[in-house]
């Protein structure tokens, strides 16, 4: 069952790492970065967006409305600002509409009377994930990072990137991850279990704030009620809230694989990047963990 | 035999996401005949990032194994004549609109499904989200085309010239190539065409004009949508792909989607025999249903449902124990899901016989999915005022679907679950259990794969591709009588009188629950009668006499008399028994 994890000892690694807009790159070519340092900033379109009837508002017919706006396709509103007014009988009386939040006016139908006000754009990041030199400048997206590390390729997992120090929850490969091994000390690092984690340990991990599981197997079952939803198409990395897991062999009870236990053993005490992001069927993207040499 | 192709060979190619199948196939006077195929791995994606450079392996090992050359300078040989269908990047993705959901929006949906699209939303005025919220999901969804119909010929126009200017508002972008424009498909009202155009102008979109899908209320008229999608996709989409542009200079015509290909096939072949026809494929990741009733050609897509990939979401979308209800052995829940998941994981080559059971009960609840959902989709025209009889009125309302299957002569299944690697009798029951034919109905299964090829060869010789079709490609598992309705199990459910031209050979009483086969070959046919009890019908009525000419198959005549609506047992041996019901030969029919 192991035919799909992939082990690259002392391999080059090559990330590129772009925010998915047009934003500002922090770094330089030749930087050394770690893992935290911000590589570019951007904004992306906020997905909320509302409809206001202004000609409801002003009480005039959707074809008025355009004669009556005071903004434009693209001007910025705040909360409640006026955005149209209708003044009548000699000015003794008006309404106004107002924008019902911060954002743009993104659409204005001059034929249906309506405006579009999506929320200010939300900012976004891209973090260097592995530690390195940054070896090629992507204009206006993000940049390469480059370094010599080890990696394993899990055929599953959940949650997105995370790094911190590799330590053993078990003694060999055929046992199980358990509550029994999992203490406050354990916060923010990557544990490597044997066979399988359990939900309940799943849980306490999560609880406790460990980085991330590398175990052979997890029940379906149990990840599915982690996740509290069915896997469906296997596309996973976006889950919120959940402690990173990559499993190296498949769902159910498997010791992991020797060489993969093994290599991960090697390097206990180290700082490592892992990534739980998955995508079957499109892209064949595979969980991997990272050890920078 | 078409003159176009008398001593043409033509190398025909397939391409889909993961293989790239090259076919040979020889058309000399009297006929055509399959001469080989080869496949290679697809390489669109990296490192190749050259569609040219599978075909090229694809043809080469082809030519390996006729010990011919079919590969000349950098492109096929000259004397050979290139075809090519394909369904890379997940196929072709489409959004359509219209104008009322139920009428010429899903006119326009069946127009797309019937030219081998992957629906990804459809919009119409009277939508239940607010128009905003279309404008954010058509700018978050970028498809490769889009079709817009609405409005009846001198019908509705200020709608339809609103929905063009909220496909203009939502500045929809294409899913390849930042640099190229939308292909927009217009089959709406005549009346409004030049003002769509002005609407959808030509420096962000690559609009094409054709006939109106709808041109009246009781009238749908798909083909020239389909035509105009099929040219939009050669011209402004597939050229976006890695080496096809290179593929495009060998190919003799257009490059059309595969679901497209089948579907032409499957078409002609129902017309070309007279019978109404219901087709399932499943693949990997998805699900498509073809049917044809009355001449009316419709296409159903399940895009994240298949046998690997799309496996899970059988789970997630029927339920675990739906799924579970069909495994004739004790599996719990938890192996259930830890075998699902790694059939989805690690597509394995080989299943065990405990992972096989779970794919196999995936599979009658996929195609369970995919028959729902192809019910949504074959309908008559709604829209239309019916004429209606007391009769209708007692006979409860008149069914929206066309899809009958009490009135369907012919099933053909296509799919990896149903190739060579897996037993007639498993075939046959998966059909039986998740189809649950009615009356009398040929069941046939794709073994060769190469339907796609064969839909491509179709217009230019029709006769020799449909013989290809029935000789080669489809494989017969019989044909099953199955009586609609049900009783206490032991009740007399009809007598079956099989007969040749000279004698009687069987006459039987065939019991409520009994599964069984009579075997009869494929070549040979008999004459049936059959009387179902009065609280049964085969097609002609309760308890009314039912004559027929039918033939064999793998598994001969196949008498089904589980019942209709078929009810699954909580007993595992009750399944245990179907499953070992149609192994069984009680006696030989000689016709």
């Amino acid at each position: 069952m192991s035919r799909f994890v992939k082990l690259e000892e002392k391999a080059s690694v090559r990330k590129i790492r772009r925010i998915p807009t047009q934003g500002d790159v922090l770094v330089a070519k030749g930087d050394v970065v770690e893992p935290e340092t911000v590589l570019a900033r951007g904004t992306v379109v906020n997905p909320d967006i509302r409809e206001v009837k202004v000609y409801a508002r002003l009480g005039v017919d959707p074809e008025q409305v355009a004669r009556h706006m005071l903004k434009e396709e693209g001007d910025q509103v705040k909360k409640d600002e006026v955005i149209a007014i209708a003044r009548s009988f000699f000015g003794r009386f008006t309404k106004v509409c107002r924008s019902p939040m911060e954002g743009t006016i993104e659409v204005f139908s001059k034929r249906a009377g309506r405006a579009l006000i999506r929320g200010k754009p939300i900012p976004v990041e891209i973090r260097a994930h592995i530690p390195g030199r940054i070896t090629e400048i992507i204009p206006d997206e993000g940049a390469v990072v480059e370094t010599q590390a080890s990696i394993v390729r899990g055929v599953f997992g959940v949650g997105g990137e995370v790094h911190g120090e590799l330590a053993f929850a078990v003694e060999n490969p055929g046992e199980p991850l358990t509550t029994e091994v999992l203490s406050s000390d354990q916060q923010g690092r990557v544990l490597v279990g044997g066979s399988f984690t359990t939900l309940d340990a799943m849980r306490k991990a999560a609880k406790i704030g460990v980085g991330g599981i590398i175990t052979g197997g997890v029940d379906q079952k149990d990840l599915t009620e982690f996740l509290g939803e069915e896997i469906g198409m296997g596309v996973t990395g976006g889950e919120s809230g959940v402690t990173t897991l990559i499993i190296t062999e498949g769902f159910g009870i498997y010791p992991m694989n020797q060489e993969t236990f093994r290599l991960l053993k090697s390097y206990e005490g180290r700082k490592v990047s892992i990534d739980g992001t998955t995508q079957i069927r499109q892209r064949m993207l595979r969980p991997e963990v990272i050890i920078p040499l | 035999m078409g003159s176009e192709t008398k001593g043409k060979s033509y190398l025909i190619v397939d391409i889909n996401n993961q293989t790239t199948k090259a076919v040979m196939i020889e058309c000399h006077g009297e006929g055509c005949i399959v001469k080989g195929m080869a496949t290679a791995p697809t390489t669109v994606d990296s490192p190749d990032l050259d569609v040219t450079v599978g075909i090229e392996k694809a043809a080469s090992s082809l030519g390996g194994k006729l010990g011919r050359r079919i590969w000349g300078e950098g492109g096929p040989s000259e004397e050979l004549s290139c075809l090519c269908s394909s369904s890379t990047s997940g196929g072709l993705y489409m959004m359509v609109a219209g104008l009322i959901r139920r009428i010429s929006a899903e006119s326009a949906q069946r127009a797309a499904l019937g030219a081998g699209a992957l629906l990804m939303d459809i919009y119409s005025i009277d939508d239940s989200r607010p128009s905003y919220k279309l404008v954010d999901t058509m700018r978050s969804t970028k498809p490769d085309m889009f079709l817009l119909a609405g409005g009846t010929d001198g019908g509705a126009e200020s709608q339809v010239l609103d929905m063009a200017g909220l496909i203009d508002a939502a500045d929809v972008k294409p899913r390849f190539g930042r640099g190229y424009k939308l292909p927009i498909i217009y089959a709406g009202n005549v009346d409004v065409r030049e003002r769509v155009t002005e609407t959808l102008t030509e420096d962000k979109y690559a609009t094409r004009v054709v006939d109106n899908v709808r041109p009246l209320i009781d009238r749908e008229n798909l083909g020239p949508a389909r035509e105009g999608i099929y040219d939009s996709y050669m011209e402004h989409v597939i050229v976006h792909s890695p080496g096809y542009e290179k593929l495009i200079e060998w190919v003799e015509g257009d490059i059309i989607p595969t679901q497209a290909a089948i579907g032409r096939l499957l078409y002609a072949y129902a017309m070309e025999r007279s019978v109404n026809m219901l087709a399932v494929d499943i693949g990997g990741a998805t699900t498509d249903v073809y049917s044809v009733y009355g001449g009316v050609f419709n296409r159903s897509l399940n895009a994240d449902i298949g046998m690997t990939y799309g496996i899970s979401n059988i789970m997630k979308e029927a339920g675990v124990h739906n799924v579970m209800r069909w495994i004739p052995e004790e599996i719990g829940e938890k192996k259930v899901r830890n075998i699902v998941g790694n059939i989805m994981i690690l597509q394995p080559d080989t299943l065990t016989p405990e992972e096989a059971m779970v794919q196999q009960a995936a599979a009658r609840e996929a195609i369970r999915l995919g028959l729902e959902q192809h019910r949504k989709i074959a309908t008559r025209l709604k829209g239309v005022a019916l004429k209606r009889t007391l009769a209708d009125m007692f006979d409860q309302a008149l069914e929206v679907s066309i899809l009958d299957l009490m009135k369907t002569q012919s099933i053909i299944c296509r799919g990896k679950i149903f190739d060579e690697r897996h037993t007639a009798e498993d075939s046959t029951l998966l059909i039986l259990d998740s189809i649950q034919p009615e009356g009398v109905t040929e069941i046939l299964v794709d073994r060769s794969s190469i339907m796609p090829h064969l839909g491509m060869l179709l217009e230019r010789n029709r006769e020799a591709t449909l013989q290809i079709l029935s000789d080669e490609c489809l494989h017969r598992l019989g044909t099953c009588i199955a009586p609609k309705g049900r009783a206490r199990e032991g009740q007399d459910t009809m007598r079956i009188q099989v007969s040749t031209k000279d004698s009687v050979v069987s006459e039987e009483i065939v019991t409520f629950g009994e599964l069984k086969s009579l075997p009869l070959a494929a070549e040979e046919s008999v004459r049936i009668s059959v009387t179902p009890s009065t609280r049964f019908d085969v097609g002609t009525g309760k308890g009314k006499e039912l004559v027929a000419e039918v033939r064999g198959g793998e598994k001969g005549l196949i008498i089904d008399a589980r019942g209709r609506p078929l009810g699954v047992p909580d007993d595992i041996a009750v399944l245990r028994a179907w499953a070992e019901s149609l192994t069984m030969r009680p006696e030989i029919l000689t016709a």
